[in-house]
């Protein structure tokens, strides 16, 4: 533990003290909450050791589902926190500089989330670890994606580690080599769509600078969750100043979003190429997308930080939490969207009907272990607050 | 070293799925909706009877078009997906991880997962079965009551299949793609 | 089969038991067996899939069977295997398979069954057959047997027949095409054959030949450049890749037909030479179409088909060198069969296309010897009784459901107590199934022969498992005319678990009943009984031909060998055996390219006979019966369903042999089951929906099944596939999946071959 604790300064703690919190109802609820999606998370997990993808709602037509969706939400709330994270110790913006600590610590324990998700979605995940290596496909982004998160990780850690040494130089560089690996994996993901020839709707730059944008949306969101965890909404000062401006660059950002969904969703249907246009149509039209994507994830943030004039933090911390919802439907329509129209467009046996819309909604093994993994970054973020001291000191 | 291609005279397709058991029964794939590496896509006459269109109506048969540029063997993030010394796109299960990124990746929907090594799966020509021993044809071509596949080596000047696009209008499924299917469709 | 000594209740316990273990688990997958890299030694078979019997090679690995192969050498099937030949290794391999004798030990159709040694089940019909026949007086004839469609049909009738002297015998052609086979035969003396190929313009009705594949007339339709009119009531496969397809009322083919012959007499299209050559009363046909007036616009308020259309056609069939009117051949439709088949072969008299090019052949089919046996002679056996009152009917194969009425009626001139079913799904082959349980519960005696526990084989009192044909080993045929050729069908593997050929089942049955029947008809039988004094018992036993299982003294290898070497050479034999075919030209077949041959070179085939013949326009035996002696038409053949009632016409899939394969996983992955097919617009205004379940109604009784609303058929007719609907649940596959088409078909027959008209019977439809 003493070699440990050379490398990386800790708390001093006990597995008893680790334990041990403050009995007040929200802990407790958050202690709930927790051990319930660790149950799920272990309950989907036997469903798929026993059933393997049977567990899962996945079809030929639907090949990846909720548990895809659920690994981006977690990658890009990772990215969204190393950007926040960077913004103090990486481009030394004053401001931000007390939240780094606390920001990549986040983003350590969302990815590892996001990794224990997919664990359960990749079918041989042993067998990707070892063909990663021995057999890389160079002109996948898949392979980019992965091998880059794998990266980024390990700098994250040592910028953590650098960051609880209070030694800003190296955290410094390390911060930015790890910035931009992150950044170069995230955008990868976006590859991993927008280079789909075959499904039009997805094909192309959107997806690429839409992650890196909507990552530090989501970053700044989950900023909010954590201070106003953190703080019991009694945000101290040197943090509110940095809250207070997060706000306003949330607020350009979305601004930005909107107008980058609007042209796109423009650009698709105008014209009406078939595929493109009928697609489009089709998401416009749906609940996901109206009431999760555009109110919660964009118009109602907007509309409070805007009305608020962005002086009212509890307020955006609750917005936030609006706003994480609004994440979720994101990145669960893009997996869902891309395929949502059929490659073969003919019937197959002469008693169906013509394929019109591709159907998917997930299993319960998919949903619990999808939904499971928060559980496991309440988790760790729990360990991790209790094991390191992520608040602002004197340096 | 050949580069195997087939050609389609998709015209005289009449539907009868000799083609969908033959080649479950060669390479023993698994039954089910979902699994089938080869497939007939139709759409019935368009009109309302006794009015009907009988033109319209059309079958395609469908399998892995054997792509040149094969979307799924590039996206493949482990070379799971490779093409062999035939040109024809494979796929080594033993290095397949699921991630499934072939499927999406597919224009053709030609791929699905075989539920006894959890891998993917498609259309391989025969290769490991028929062309393997030696024979010159795959199952659906040799079945087919109107033969309406032609099977062959498309580097080979001499062989029925060049001399049939020689001769013949073809055209390619999703040909924008940039695909390049070794799978020619005659009209 | 998993009835042995369990009730039936019990059985679908742990069947449910299973199933709902199998949806909570998820199934484990079903897949068949890859075939391996390594090059092995194919065997020749022919298929039994369904009546064609095309020539493929057997691929077995390992002793098991992985694959069914194409035969390129067989000119009858053009190198090609259907969906059902290569879904035959399920056939073989299908765990549902009668695989022991059984004897009944519950009520009959309630499925339960002990399993009992061969022995057993011969002792067990002995004694109750013994019984039977001495009660009877020695009238063989109350023993009825029947076989449906396939090889060794002739060796059952032997058994039966000849030797055991029942007169009635029962096959499918009074449900299927007798009176096809009938009216070229009564037409034009020869039952013929059909040159596809050669024709330049044809025109089928109903036939769907792209979904009810005949080799090789539908690969040839493909290939050959001609034009193809369709006339149907349904959009089917074969109508959509008609070059024109006619929609019509079900039922009205005869007035389209009518309408030819009249435009083609009345514009004197017809060819002129042929007639004159080869008609006998053509002046009393040209009177009586003339007369009748049956013009186009007459055709067309028949039929649905505009005049305009019907003159064009016509005009443009015997403008043509080489037409063809397709005679068909499947199950009879309507009271009217008979001379619409009729019409037809007198539509290609005229044109001339009899005996030549493109028309009905006669050609020169191989004529195989007959092996020898001695009949012995039953003074007691009395006559056939099922084709009183019908004017021709199938000698061989009778009138079902003449038989069954008279059966079941008691106005049978003697009662039949016993029944041998052979291949013959008989509870589900023919309309009103009622009276086909009712029957066979009269019966005292059922005995079933078969591969599968079918719904038929679930009211026998004891059940024969035979083998598939790919376990044995068949006598020579001879097939086609215009390409004719010999193919033997080989044996690809040892039978599995005990059952056996038809050939050792009827010998065991023969050893077991020869001498006490003989002590039987020694009893009854003055004349044997002088025979036995003047030659003792053994000489007349002998003499007479009494031993049953004479035909069964060499296997069929031995007799095969001995046919082929007697009437050919060993060259024919050892290609027969290696390559299951053999014609003049194997060995210098063409390859057309594609792995399409050449069989007969054009100038060798026998397009063009010499024959004597005549075509007959009026049969005068019809008119003494009070019939029409020319076809003719009548206004009850009017297509008139009552209001909000729909026709209900049957046909099958492409994927399945009426019954007898919709327990084949294979196949049941393809199509699963049946529905009923109405016309969209009608399924609109009646709130049906894709997949909805209705209730279809007859006068007989009524069925349920899923909905499929197609523009692809009539607003008055309604369709769906015959085969499905089983009710034997052992059929594990087939159980459950569809309704029976004959569940709701009324038994109607025509009188003049007495066949079931199938497509006679009125519905109502209601949503569930």
């Amino acid at each position: 533990m003493n070699f440990i604790k050379k490398i990386i300064p800790m708390k001093d703690f006990t597995l008893r003290s680790l334990m041990q919190f403050e009995k007040t109802p929200l802990n407790m609820l958050m202690f709930v909450i927790t051990i319930a999606l660790l149950v799920a998370f272990g309950w989907g997990v036997v469903e798929y050791l026993v059933h393997s993808h049977h567990a899962y709602n996945i079809t030929r037509q639907h090949p990846w589902g909720l548990l895809i969706a659920m690994y981006i939400f977690f990658v890009v709330s990772s990215t969204g926190l190393c950007i926040v994270g960077s913004l103090g110790d990486v481009f030394g913006f004053k401001d931000y500089m007390a939240m780094s600590k606390r920001a990549i610590l986040g983003s350590i324990v969302t990815i590892l989330a996001g990794f224990a998700v997919i664990a359960f979605e990749i079918g041989h995940p042993v067998r990707m670890l070892i063909y990663n290596v021995l057999s890389p496909g160079l002109t996948s982004a898949i392979w980019w994606m992965g091998t880059l998160y794998g990266i980024y990780l390990t700098f994250m850690i040592i910028e953590f580690i650098f960051l609880m040494r209070n030694d800003m130089k190296n955290a410094r560089i390390f911060g930015l080599t790890g910035l931009l690996v992150g950044l170069a994996a995230h955008s990868n993901l976006g590859g991993v769509f927008g280079f789909l020839n075959a499904r039009i709707i997805s094909n192309g730059v959107f997806y690429p600078t839409y992650f890196i944008l909507t990552a530090f949306i989501t970053g700044i969101y989950l900023t909010y969750l954590m201070y106003g965890f953190r703080y019991k909404m009694q945000i101290p000062d040197d943090i509110k100043k940095g809250l207070l401006g997060l706000a306003k660059i949330q607020a350009l950002l979305l601004g930005i979003l909107m107008f980058f969904e609007t042209w796109k969703l423009m650009t698709a249907v105008y014209g009406g190429m078939p595929g493109r246009a009928d697609t489009a149509e089709h998401i416009f039209h749906s609940a996901g997308f109206l009431y999760g994507e555009v109110l919660c994830g964009m118009v109602i943030p907007f509309v409070v930080m805007l009305a608020t004039k962005w002086q009212s933090i509890k307020l955006y911390v609750f917005t936030s939490f609006i706003g994480m919802i609004g994440i979720f439907f994101m990145r669960y329509d893009l997996v869902h969207d891309t395929q949502v129209k059929p490659l073969q467009m003919m019937k197959i046996t002469e008693y169906q009907l013509p394929p019109t819309w591709i159907e998917y909604f997930p299993s319960a093994a998919e949903i619990a272990i999808g939904f499971g993994a928060i559980g496991i970054f309440f988790m760790l973020y729990y360990f991790g607050q209790k094991m390191f001291e992520l608040d602002a000191t004197e340096h | 070293m050949a580069r195997y291609g087939m050609a389609l005279d998709y015209k005289n397709c009449i539907n009868c799925k000799a083609c969908e058991v033959a080649c479950k029964e060669e390479n023993g794939v698994e039954l089910g909706a979902e699994k089938h590496r080869i497939w007939v896509g139709g759409n019935n006459p368009e009109g309302q009877w006794p009015l009907l269109d009988i033109a319209s109506a059309a079958f395609l048969p469908s399998q892995c078009q054997q792509c040149d540029e094969a979307p799924c063997e590039e996206v493949c993030p482990t070379h799971a997906t490779y093409y062999d010394e035939n040109g024809v796109v494979r796929v080594d299960a033993d290095k397949c991880i699921l991630c499934s990124y072939c499927m999406n990746a597919c224009p053709y929907d030609a791929r699905y997962v075989d539920d006894r090594t959890m891998t993917v799966d498609k259309c391989t020509f025969c290769s490991d079965t028929r062309l393997a021993r030696g024979e010159t044809t795959t199952a659906c071509q040799n079945t087919c009551p109107t033969k309406v596949r032609t099977f062959g080596d498309l580097d080979d000047p001499n062989s029925e299949i060049s001399e049939l696009l020689r001769t013949r209008e073809h055209f390619s499924l999703k040909s924008h793609l940039g695909t390049n299917p070794k799978l020619f469709y005659l009209t | 089969m998993k009835i042995i000594e369990t009730s039936r209740r019990k059985f679908l316990q742990g069947s449910v038991a299973l199933c709902v273990y199998a949806t909570s688990s998820f199934s484990s997958p079903i897949f068949t067996t890859k075939t391996s890299d390594k090059k092995v030694k194919d065997i020749p078979y022919l298929c039994n899939m369904c009546r064609n019997k095309c020539a493929g090679f057997a691929r077995v690995e390992n002793g098991t069977l992985t694959k069914l192969n194409p035969n390129q050498y067989f000119p009858k099937s053009r190198n090609m295997l259907c969906p059902k030949g290569n879904a035959g290794i399920q056939a073989l391999y299908d765990s549902d398979r009668l695989k022991y004798p059984l004897i009944r030990i519950g009520e009959r159709g309630d499925g339960r069954y002990k399993r009992v040694t061969w022995d057993e089940a011969n002792e067990y019909i002995k004694d109750k057959l013994l019984k039977i026949i001495d009660e009877q007086k020695d009238n063989r004839s109350t023993v009825a047997y029947c076989n449906g469609e396939g090889f060794n049909k002739d060796e059952y009738i032997k058994f039966f027949g000849s030797k055991l002297g029942s007169a009635n015998f029962l096959d499918e052609g009074s449900i299927c095409l007798n009176t096809k086979l009938g009216a070229t035969q009564l037409t034009i003396g020869d039952i013929g054959e059909m040159d596809v190929a050669g024709s330049d313009y044809m025109i089928i009705s109903g036939a769907n030949r792209y979904e009810s594949l005949i080799t090789p007339d539908s690969v040839d339709m493909i290939h050959a450049k001609q034009k193809l009119i369709v006339l149907d009531p349904r959009c089917t496969m074969t109508a959509i890749k008609a070059d024109e397809y006619l929609p019509l009322h079900p039922g009205t083919d005869l007035a389209f037909c009518l309408s030819m012959i009249y435009i083609a007499l009345k514009e004197e299209l017809y060819d002129k030479a042929y007639v004159k050559k080869y008609f006998q009363d053509f002046d009393k046909l040209q009177k009586h179409i003339l007369k009748n007036k049956y013009t186009a616009q007459w055709a067309e308020e028949k039929s649905h088909i505009s005049a305009e259309k019907i003159e064009r056609i016509t005009r443009e069939f015997f403008a043509a060198s080489h037409p063809l009117y397709y005679l068909g051949r499947r199950s009879v439709w309507s009271a009217n069969d008979f001379q619409l088949r009729r019409a037809m072969v007198l539509i290609n008299a005229l044109a001339g296309s009899i005996n030549r090019k493109g028309g009905i052949i006669f050609g020169k089919p191989f004529r195989l010897k007959e092996e020898e046996i001695t009949e012995p002679f039953y003074n007691n056996a009395e006559g056939r009784f099922d084709l009183d009152g019908i004017v021709y009917g199938s000698q061989k194969g009778g009138s079902w459901l003449n038989f069954r009425e008279k059966v079941i009626n008691q106005t049978a001139p003697y009662t039949v107590k016993v029944l041998f079913v052979r291949k013959h799904n008989i509870m589900q082959n023919m309309p009103n199934i009622t009276k086909t349980k009712k029957m066979l519960t009269m019966m005292d005696l059922v005995v079933v022969l078969d591969t599968m526990p079918s719904d038929t084989a679930m009211m026998a009192d004891v059940i024969l498992p035979e083998c598939t044909y790919l376990e044995r080993e068949d006598m020579v045929v001879s097939f086609n005319r215009l390409e004719p050729s010999l193919a033997l069908r080989n044996r690809v593997l040892a039978p599995l678990y005990e059952s056996k050929t038809m050939q050792d089942i009827l010998k065991g049955l023969g050893k077991k009943l020869s001498t006490p029947l003989f002590e039987i008809s020694s009893k009854y039988d003055e004349d044997l009984q002088d025979a036995i004094k003047e030659q003792g018992k053994t000489k007349a036993f002998n003499e007479g031909g009494y031993n049953l299982a004479e035909l069964y003294k060499d296997d069929i290898s031995t007799r095969n060998k001995k046919l082929i070497l007697t009437q050919f050479d060993e060259n024919v034999y050892v290609s027969l055996k290696t390559k299951g075919v053999w014609h003049p030209y194997i060995e210098n077949q063409k390859n057309l390219g594609n792995d399409l041959y050449e069989y007969y070179p054009e100038d060798k085939r026998f397009y063009t006979v010499q024959k004597k013949y005549k075509v007959n326009c009026f049969l005068k035996k019809l008119q003494k019966y009070g019939f029409d002696a020319m076809p003719t038409w009548h206004d009850r053949y009017d297509f008139k369903p009552a209001k909000d009632s729909f026709r209900v016409i049957t046909g099958r899939y492409v994927t399945s042999t009426q019954t007898a394969t919709t327990n084949n996983m294979m196949l049941k992955d393809m199509k699963e089951t049946n529905r009923l097919w109405i016309n969209a617009q009608v399924a609109k205004k009646l709130e049906i929906e894709e997949d909805d379940y209705v209730i279809v109604t007859s006068s007989v009784s009524s069925v349920v099944l899923q909905a499929y609303p197609t523009n692809k058929i009539a607003p008055q007719v309604v369709w769906f596939a015959h085969g499905f609907g089983a009710t034997a649940q052992e059929l594990t596959n087939a159980f459950g999946k569809g309704a029976s088409d004959n569940m709701i078909i009324e038994d109607k027959f025509e009188k003049i071959y007495g066949c079931a008209t199938m497509h006679e019977t009125d519905v109502n439809i209601r949503k569930l």
